[in-house]
């Protein structure tokens, strides 16, 4: 006999509102349907009736943990219409801020994974180096989530003292490398939670265009800081984890080898950081107008890929701004990963997808 | 900043995908006035390209031109099409990775993709007013 479960929108696995109806036979999933919009906000609507910097402010807070990655997305096709290219000093900093909020992403993801695995220790562990992480975004930023750091030409604030972050980092460092990843990738109910578990093949991946660490841990080699570099990452030295299987675990192995990549990357960018200004001078804002054209620019964002693309006609407000985050095209992928599975499972599957309502919404 | 790879209008011509491209602020752009965008799709798919994005704009008449992305070996790649009637056919029977972008494309713009299943609402619900993106200054 075939049930249908309705699971949200108020959701008892991830603290964000969507829905998932299952249709099981008894404990197994044989069909998902996926009801989003619960956090519609017409971002893009209110970003074409602001002006450009109203918009910095206004895309960043599409995401409470990405946050960043969309002011800089925005400011990047700014920036290539405008032809105010940021200076080296800044282009650092970017990327010292992107990989800070990379790590913390996927903490708070390790850390969920943990807690919806059974293994409440380890999402203790995950929350207290997340807190690490933040700590440093906000000793450079003076804040949690909105950093308020990318503008158009640069960086709104210097790092001064690189050495005190290069500290945190670490400390940091030593713990992932001693507690997170043993645990995550050797650890007997780790694996029993996670092997051959919410299996995303990699055709299927490929059909409903996955990006990211989903992706990537279904054998599709892709990340835009290598495929199309952006703020001067061709020049840092990292590692793009790939893994095969698809399942859960793959999607762990993917992310904790991530975080060790971004110390790498942190490491570089921290103690290479250029002398020289950190911002260009463009006009104040009530003068500040574009000239006419159309702009795009990707981001490698801790889910994959973000895409802006801007329209300017000229004015101080932009005719069109059209942004497309990870989670839009990762969350379709989850109908494939939940058929055949236990229904028990279905929460923890979903959480491996580290999907992000409010980004999939704007 | 992006740059376009060295060489890379080299490698769309090796691909069989013509000389008429050009590279502006990020993605490379199909010189075309109106792009077929099943045969663009199917193009795009047999060269093992993702699917990227669909960018919807208005023009005049009520139209919308629609910019449909995709990602060739790390490049972006961009073909312009417009509605005829805000009609334009879907792609998401070829590609999957389109079903959602064509719903809420439906949504915001009013462009009824042709050939479709069904448009069920994603980002509103059923009943909802439908063009909520375009440029009119009214309630909606």
């Amino acid at each position: 006999m075939s049930y249908r479960i309705p699971i949200g929108p108020y959701h008892p696995a991830l603290e964000e509102p969507y829905k998932l109806e299952l249709i099981c036979d008894g404990e197994t999933v044989r069909d998902a349907v996926m009801h989003v919009g619960f956090n519609f906000r017409g971002i893009e609507y209110l970003a074409e009736r602001r002006n450009y910097m109203q918009g910095i402010t206004l895309v960043e807070r599409v995401c409470g943990i990405c946050s960043n990655v969309h002011s800089l997305s925005f400011c990047m096709a700014v920036e290539q219409l405008n032809g105010t290219p940021p200076p080296e000093r800044a282009m650092h900093i970017r990327v010292i801020l992107a990989e800070l909020e990379r790590l913390h992403s996927h903490f708070l993801w390790a850390g969920i994974a943990s807690k919806l695995i059974g293994f409440k220790t380890l999402f203790m562990v995950c929350f207290t180096l997340r807190e690490k992480v933040m700590d440093a975004l906000s000793a450079i930023s003076g804040n949690r989530v909105n950093y308020g750091m990318n503008r158009i030409g640069g960086v709104n604030r210097d790092i001064i003292d690189p050495q005190a972050v290069l500290n945190i980092l670490d400390e940091m460092e030593r713990d992932i490398t001693t507690k997170v990843i043993p645990i995550f990738l050797g650890n007997h109910t780790v694996e029993s939670r996670c092997k051959g578990v919410g299996i995303l093949t990699k055709e299927n991946a490929i059909a409903m265009g996955a990006v990211g660490p989903l992706a990537r841990a279904s054998g599709v080699v892709q990340d835009i800081r290598k495929s199309a570099p952006y703020s001067g990452y061709d020049r840092f030295e990292f590692n793009v984890p790939v893994e095969t299987a698809g399942d859960v675990q793959a999607r762990i192995v993917v992310h904790a080898l991530e975080m060790v990549e971004s110390c790498k990357i942190l490491r570089q960018a921290l103690s290479t950081l250029p002398e020289g200004p950190f911002h260009t001078v463009i006009p104040p804002s009530a003068k500040f107008k574009v000239p006419a054209g159309t702009a795009i620019s990707r981001v490698e964002a801790p889910r994959g890929e973000v895409f802006y693309q801007i329209m300017s006609n000229g004015t101080d407000i932009p005719e069109r701004v059209r942004v497309r985050t990870p989670t839009f095209m990762n969350m379709a992928t989850v109908r494939f990963t939940v058929l055949g599975q236990e229904l028990a499972d279905s929460p923890l599957i979903q959480a491996s997808c580290d999907p992000c309502y409010s980004c999939t919404d704007r | 900043m992006t740059t376009p790879a060295e060489g890379f209008k080299a490698r769309l011509q090796e691909l069989g995908l013509g000389e008429e491209w050009e590279w502006n602020n990020g993605a490379w752009w199909a010189k075309l006035e109106n792009a077929d965008v099943r045969a663009s799709a199917t193009q795009m798919l047999a060269l093992g390209a993702r699917f990227v994005a669909i960018t919807a704009v208005e023009i005049a008449d009520k139209e919308i031109r629609l910019d449909y992305q995709w990602d060739l070996e790390g490049q972006l790649l961009s073909f312009t099409s417009a509605t005829i009637t805000q009609h334009i056919p879907t792609i998401a029977d070829l590609s999957p990775a389109a079903d959602w972008v064509e719903r809420e494309t439906h949504e915001y713009f009013l462009v009824e993709f042709a050939g479709r299943d069904h448009t069920r609402p994603l980002m509103t619900r059923a009943g909802d007013p439908l063009g909520i993106n375009l440029h009119k200054e009214v309630a909606l």
